[in-house]
């Protein structure tokens, strides 16, 4: 009797251990995360919409019916990364995201120059080289310092009626994720 | 000897069997760690964040969620209405009463999974601040139904649970220090299809 309350015991003893052990080990085995979701979509550097209205269903889940996004994969051992959208759309945020899906820096039109979309993400170290010598071209853009390798950017824009409708499909599909050299 | 190995079976078989499933509930349950409630509306500023709780990043990454950053906007979901009673698809709502500042918000109605409910119309079951008639004294009155309303008519339809969702875009309430003293809008039955 006294083995048996014994090992029920160390069985709820263990299953704590287990719960912790599995609750940390979800994010880091997780095949279902934006991440992965992305790469079974699309290339790295390339613009992807995460909503419904482009056909499919919708790669990320739960985006406002009333918003348009577009994402795109990065990896800044390539080097820094520039995204770019033409165009003017009622509101638009942008999001940098880690490769397990942590929001790390976010910011919307107000926040821009001329409330254009023009933005580098680096890693503090490549700050340091661009501030040496900054290109011209990349006078008015934001920049993203994000002490990662691998992440995700994401750009969410307003759709208030169904006449924006044709010019935030634009704004999104003309916006450009790509490697910039310096 | 046969008594020990069915013991250490017994204990392997439940540390593994409930530490599993304790971790799938916790992770299926609507509510969670961090959230902030007003009234029935339910937020969670942290989801997401590099400070979100264990519970959350493991939600985040299993669900594939991107949640909105601190200067995108702030979403609060409600699953009551006033009275205590679950939200469903088949009743009229009237959602009343002021709405905290932002540069505008949206609000719409959402299955469990939170998307937007399929209302088999090309109305969406949408509604955003921009097209919204105002009181004199600067709120807002929406009637939910499945029946056309006049004034502001948020379209649902169908049978089962249903939730709202209220996000708020560019606004100082997702900066934690202003979320103490938000009011959010109130959620009145007016009645059900039997």
């Amino acid at each position: 009797m006294r083995s048996l309350l014994h090992a029920l015991i160390l069985g709820l003893l263990g299953a704590g251990i287990v719960h912790i052990v599995v609750l940390f080990l979800v994010p880091e085995f997780s095949e279902r995360d934006a991440w992965s979701r992305l790469a079974m979509a699309s290339d790295l550097y390339k613009m992807t919409r995460l909503d419904a209205e482009a056909g499919g269903a919708p790669v990320v889940k739960s985006v406002d019916p009333l918003f348009y996004a577009a994402a795109c994969r990065f990896d800044l051992a390539d080097g820094l990364v520039r995204i770019k959208a033409p165009g003017d759309v009622p509101f638009w945020s942008a999001s940098v995201y880690d490769s397990s899906g942590h929001n790390l820096y976010s910011f919307n039109d107000h926040n821009a120059n001329g409330e254009k979309l023009d933005t580098v993400v680096l890693t503090p170290a490549q700050m340091i080289d661009v501030r040496r010598d900054l290109p011209e071209d990349l006078q008015g853009a934001i920049f993203v310092e994000a002490p990662i390798e691998e992440g995700i950017f994401v750009v969410r824009a307003f759709v208030p009626d169904e006449s924006w409708k044709p010019i935030v499909s634009r704004f999104l599909e003309q916006s450009a994720c790509e490697l910039q050299d310096y | 000897m046969l008594k020990n190995a069915i013991l250490t079976l017994l204990s392997l078989a439940m540390a593994i069997g409930l530490g599993g499933y304790s971790v799938w509930y916790a992770l299926n349950a609507q509510d969670g760690v961090g959230a902030i409630r007003i009234g029935q509306w339910t937020a969670f500023p942290e989801v997401g964040t590099l400070a979100a709780d264990p519970y959350s990043k493991a939600r985040v990454a299993r669900e594939g969620v991107l949640a909105l950053g601190r200067a995108e906007g702030l979403a609060f979901v409600a699953e009551r209405d006033d009275a205590g009673e679950p939200l469903k698809r088949e009743c009229a709502y009237t959602i009343e009463d002021g709405y905290p500042t932002a540069r505008f918000w949206t609000l719409y109605a959402a299955d469990q999974s939170l998307g937007v409910i399929d209302t088999g119309k090309p109305r969406q079951a949408a509604l955003q601040s921009y097209e919204v008639l105002r009181q004199p004294d600067n709120s807002v009155v929406i009637s939910v139904g499945n029946r056309p309303a006049p004034g502001n008519w948020l379209l649902t339809g169908g049978f089962g649970k249903m939730y709202f969702v209220l996000t708020f875009y560019d606004t100082p309430i997702a900066s934690s220090t202003g979320l103490s003293d938000v009011t959010l809008p109130r959620i009145l039955k007016a009645g059900c299809d039997a």
